[in-house]
């Protein structure tokens, strides 16, 4: 139990609970996700995925529940500690790159350094290693603009991973990539993570990629419900 | 359409409250720096006016004299010319009042039996018992009436005694009076006070001489034919004026002044434009899609142009009515020091009571429109001529404005270039090229600005979530910043420029100062620095000073006004020096007091002593006069043609100033007293004892004793005060361009809200998202300071060298004022900081669950 990277107990999330009539999308989730364990989850569209994710991520507080990041309880966390615990230990990927076009792909990807104020070189050398893992090193001067989706998504994949983070959250993260390109890509982060010792957490609506995972679950009624493991 | 367009007006306002409120007050300070500038401007005109009018009433025509007064003689021969119907002298002093340093009496000294009605009986015959009044007046020694306004200012009532004086001379008047001039004419001078005519001679003028005749033609007579006549008849020592001519007289020593401040008060405007520039953009791509809907539903060009233009002007409205009255608001603030340095300096009357006129309003709403529509014009234009299937997305904009950068630039050079060999060839020889090619280059700065964003930024290295991100993001957003930079690099450049001209001035006065100002001890009256003319010093007086232990030299000097004999108005100074050398006093030889730009300072003093004239810089360089060439005034007795020995430096007046010796000035002008005296004291001697001693000795004469300390602390006072509204309109552009920067990171905030989201959920704190904001508006105020600081040289240069010299006519070494500039340039990046808190706290809420679609 205390090995748990990410332990999610009874969550329950409503939206806008405050305004009367709110919208309930968890209720009662359960979850734990183990080191070096990869976890993928399934669900309709407007099931509650992302939403689930926020709340690993701290970015999103739960109405019920209790959240356990690498031992912190987010729920007794403020706002300023769920941000720092994210940093240090949260590797975030999403469905459309989301990279700042006016940086470089090595500034990119060390832009997570740079906010948790690592050292500057180290900083820079891992991520020209981690460019190098994912075949874009040669490039990584470059504005990301002018990179193909695909590529885009391997640079977020780097910015992910930059810190080792202990948890890594992708929210569909071949959802706009072409089949080959979302499996080569998908090949990439459960690699990169499973070398960088993270446990991962992925959304995706393929059932196929679903099945790469160790585990899988699917979000209905606001509740996990067993996938065939794989 | 005009319903569709007060609804987007209604709704874009909502929307947008906090940036279109920034915007409006942005176009309100421009507005209001225009307001001022020109309220004080015309309030300068008006007072002139109004005195001339509560003083002269329905006179046709004034006579005045070469010399400050004119014999009363001339009264006679005025009234033998056919056309007129009546003439009567003033005698008028101004004079101080005891024991209220700031408070001068515009005495009028008239004749009550004068014939024809003027506003002064008008309104001394409705305040009481006209002919009680007249009587006492004649009878009662010191009778004066005065206006209630001032009475209540300073507490008198009628009966009171004031003890005044002119020159050396004190003398107690009683309140006879309370009379409202402000009846006849709402710009009276408050310190207006009246008497009668033998008294006023008697206590303050000089038995025989009057100030001026006024003259009231006969119903039909043409002013010109009758003014040619008189003057022919009166000969050259009298100059008759219509009321008209008197004005243009005055309005011209003022012109230089008064277009100083204007061209100041402009580069507020047009730092407001920028802000309405940024502004209308943001709100332009904002409403992209709404814009692109409407092209699509059939809206021609020309009516998505007037809906914009329509919204711009609606802006530029609000700012101006909110404009309007803070201009007022600033003018009334800086009235004082204004007023006081019209009177110090251009010894005209003073400002007391501020209009708003018309005239003022109707610029000010054109300012603000022009203003508005100018900055919304280019981001409508270029909206308008897009498909409505390709309406721009944000990025385009900003990829545009970076290709752009190195044209824009380019067309800076050109621009800056054209202008300078312009300049070069034809427009030195203008008296408004240096006011043109100042223009030209504030228009060529913003041009650069993209380039030298996108260069300045691009050097940054981010190394880590510090400054040199947020110069990155600048350059991302290059349209954007580019603007707030702009506006910034041309307040700064306007700041530096006058900063280092004042500081410049300063120093040269200085430096001036220590060569002229080499006596021990100064003695003039209270009367004096408004009425060089009759504040005289009495024999008495002079006579114990030059008997004082240890006064080894007494020198005496006499001011008077004259003009040329083409009417340029000349303080002629006449002086009675130590000629001999004094030893152990080597600061008093002559010679090396002479701040000379032409001429040997030997030769000079040489022909001092056989009767040539000393002339002032000013003078010189308007009149185009040289050494060996000839000064003609216009004398008591016709021309005075004096030989000019040597050209000195001189800042004690823009106007003209002639230095002679005082034998040339009582023999060819007027024989009277002299204002002022200068002591040299024994070596060794301990000058403020001396004034000390001094003050005591004649504590119950009105004459202020100074020391050669003090005179120059309060010379370089009324210097700093001279420049307090520059001060003013540094401030208003200032907060502009601050306005600019705030606007500019608020709408980024919002435009970056994606951006911003991501870096939040990276694991940004919000402190670290506020402090980025935070440095970027510091960058935009380092990279404005960059710009500005080029600029702000040029500007200095031009107005030191070209505009000081044609519209002024002083010689300013350029120096270079580090400790002021170090400040303001500290403010400029506090403000920018500043100006960055309120978007950096809005900045600063992005929450990391906003990632959507296309946010980046
Ligand atoms: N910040 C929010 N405020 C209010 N409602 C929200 C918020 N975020 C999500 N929701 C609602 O919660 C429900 C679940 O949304 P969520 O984004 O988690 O679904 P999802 O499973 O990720 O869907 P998709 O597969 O389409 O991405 C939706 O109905 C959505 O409208
Ligand atoms: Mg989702």
């Amino acid at each position: 139990m205390g090995d748990d990277i990410l332990s999610l107990e009874a969550i329950g999330m409503t939206w806008d609970a405050d305004r009367g009539a709110g919208r309930t999308v968890l209720d009662g989730v359960d979850l734990r996700l183990g080191r070096g364990e990869a976890v993928a989850l399934v669900g309709r569209s407007g099931s509650g995925k992302s939403t689930l994710l926020h709340v690993a991520a701290g970015i999103a507080v739960p109405t019920a529940g209790r959240v356990v990041l690498v031992g912190h309880d987010l729920g007794t966390a403020g706002e300023e500690a769920r941000t720092r615990l994210r940093r240090d230990h949260v590797g975030l990927v999403f469905q459309f790159f989301h990279l700042l076009p006016h940086l470089s792909l090595r500034e990119n990807v060390a832009l997570p350094g740079w906010i948790a104020g690592d050292d500057h070189a180290r900083t820079h050398e891992r991520a020209d290693r981690l460019l190098g893992r994912v075949g874009l090193l040669d490039r990584a001067g470059d504005a990301v603009g002018r990179l193909s989706g695909g590529e885009q998504q391997r640079v977020a994949l780097c910015r992910a991973l930059l810190r080792g983070p202990a948890l890594v959250l992708a929210d569909e993260p071949t959802g706009s990539l072409d089949d080959r390109t979302g499996r080569e890509v998908m090949d990439l982060l459960l690699d990169l993570t499973r070398q960088e010792g993270g446990a991962l957490l992925y959304v995706t609506h393929s059932r196929e990629l679903a099945a790469r995972a160790d585990r899988s679950w699917l979000l209905v009624d606001g509740r996990l419900r067993a996938e065939a493991a794989a | 359409m005009t319903r569709y367009l007060w609804r987007v007006i209604a709704r874009q306002l909502h929307r947008s409250r906090t940036l279109l409120g920034l915007t409006v007050l942005g176009v309100a300070l421009g507005v209001a720096s225009v307001v001022a500038i020109q309220t004080l401007n015309q309030g300068s005109l008006l007072a002139f006016d109004g005195s001339v009018r509560a003083i002269s009433g329905q006179a046709d025509l004034t006579v005045t004299g070469a010399l400050p007064t004119l014999p009363e003689s001339l009264l006679p021969i005025v009234l033998g010319d056919p056309d007129v119907d009546g003439a009567w002298p003033l005698v008028r002093a101004d004079v101080a009042v005891a024991g209220r340093p700031d408070l001068n009496l515009d005495v009028v000294g008239f004749d009550v039996f004068a014939p024809v009605r003027y506003p002064l009986l008008d309104a001394a015959a409705t305040q009481q018992d006209p002919l009680a009044s007249l009587t006492a007046a004649l009878s009662q020694p010191g009778w004066v009436a005065v206006t209630p306004e001032l009475a209540a200012a300073e507490g008198w009532a009628v009966g009171d005694t004031v003890t005044v004086s002119s020159g050396s001379r004190a003398k107690d008047l009683v309140i006879g009076a309370l009379v409202d001039f402000r009846r006849f004419e709402p710009l009276a001078p408050r310190r207006l006070a009246v008497m009668d005519i033998a008294q006023a001679q008697e206590s303050f003028g000089r038995r025989g001489r009057v100030s001026q005749i006024d003259v009231v033609l006969r119903e039909g007579t043409d002013p010109a034919a009758a003014a040619a006549r008189l003057q022919a008849a009166l000969g050259p020592g009298a100059r008759v004026q219509t009321p008209e001519q008197r004005r243009q007289d005055a309005s011209g020593l003022l012109a230089a002044f008064r277009l100083n401040l204007t061209a100041l008060s402009l580069i507020s405007v047009f730092v407001g434009v920028f802000l309405v520039l940024t502004t209308v953009q943001a709100s332009l791509v904002r409403r992209r899609r709404e814009f692109g809907l409407l092209r699509s539903l059939g809206a021609t060009r020309r009516q998505v142009l007037g809906l914009v233009l329509g919204e711009a002007a609606a802006l530029g409205l609000l700012g101006t009515a909110a404009g309007i009255p803070l201009g007022w608001l600033v003018a009334r603030q800086n009235l004082q020091t204004v007023s006081a340095t019209l009177t110090s300096i251009y010894v005209t009357e003073g400002i007391d009571r501020l209009v708003l006129p018309p005239t003022v309003v109707v610029l000010g709403v054109v300012i603000g429109l022009v203003g508005a529509l100018g900055g919304a014009l280019l981001p409508a234009w270029d909206l308008a001529r897009r498909d409505p299937s390709r309406l721009l997305s944000p990025l385009a904009v900003h990829d545009a404005a970076g290709r752009g950068a190195g044209r824009l630039a380019l067309g800076a050079a050109a621009l800056a270039g054209a202008g300078t060999l312009w300049f070069a060839a034809w427009g030195h020889g203008l008296r408004f090229g240096g006011f043109l090619y100042g223009f030209v280059l504030m228009l060529a700065l913003p041009l650069l600005v993209p380039a030298v964003v996108r260069a300045a930024c691009g050097l940054a290295r981010p190394g880590g979530f510090g400054p040199a991100l947020g110069l990155r993001n600048l350059r991302a957003r290059l349209q954007t910043s580019s603007f707030a930079v702009a506006a910034l690099a041309v307040t700064v450049s306007m700041m530096f420029g006058i900063t280092i001209l004042v500081g410049s001035f300063r120093q040269t006065l200085v430096t001036w100062l220590d060569v002229t100002i080499r006596a021990d001890v100064y003695i003039s009256s209270e009367s004096w620095q408004r009425t060089g003319n009759d504040a005289f010093l009495e024999p008495d007086v002079l006579g114990t000073l030059a008997g004082w232990p240890g006064v080894v030299s007494l020198e005496e000097q006499r001011r008077l006004r004259v003009a040329t004999v083409d009417g340029r108005p000349v303080w002629l100074n006449g002086l009675r020096l130590t000629d001999r050398p004094l030893p152990g006093v080597p600061q008093a030889d002559l010679a090396g007091r002479l701040p000379l730009l032409a001429g040997s300072p030997e030769a000079a003093v040489a022909g001092l002593r056989r009767g040539g004239v000393l002339i002032g810089e000013p003078l010189a360089r308007k009149a185009g006069l040289g050494v060996g060439d000839t000064l003609r005034l216009a004398g008591p007795r016709g021309p005075v043609a004096l030989r000019i020995d040597g050209v000195s430096y001189d800042y004690t007046s823009e106007g003209g100033t002639a230095f002679v010796a005082m034998d040339v000035l009582t023999t060819r002008f007027d024989a009277a007293p002299p204002n002022n005296a200068a002591l040299f004291l024994a070596p060794g001697s301990d000058v403020e004892a001396t004034v000390d001693a001094l003050r005591r000795a004649f504590a119950d004469r009105p004459l202020v004793i100074r020391s050669n300390r003090t005179l120059r602390a309060e010379v370089l006072a009324i210097f700093d005060q001279t420049f307090a509204v520059t001060r003013t309109l540094q401030v208003m552009a200032l907060l502009i361009a601050a306005l600019g920067v705030s606007v500019t990171l608020l709408i980024q905030a919002h435009e970056r809200a994606g951006e911003l989201a991501l870096l939040r959920a990276l694991g940004a704190s919000r402190r670290q998202v506020f402090g980025l904001f935070l440095g970027e508006g510091t960058a935009m105020g380092a990279l404005g300071l960059l710009l500005g600081l080029g600029g702000g040289l040029g500007l200095a240069a031009l107005l030191i060298l070209v505009i000081n010299r044609t519209w002024f006519g002083w010689t300013i070494r350029p120096a270079w004022p580090a400790g002021d500039l170090a400040v303001q340039a500290a403010v400029v990046l506090l403000v920018a900081a500043a100006a960055a808190v309120y978007p950096a706290s809005r900045a600063r809420l992005a929450h990391p669950g906003q990632l959507t679609r296309d946010d980046l």
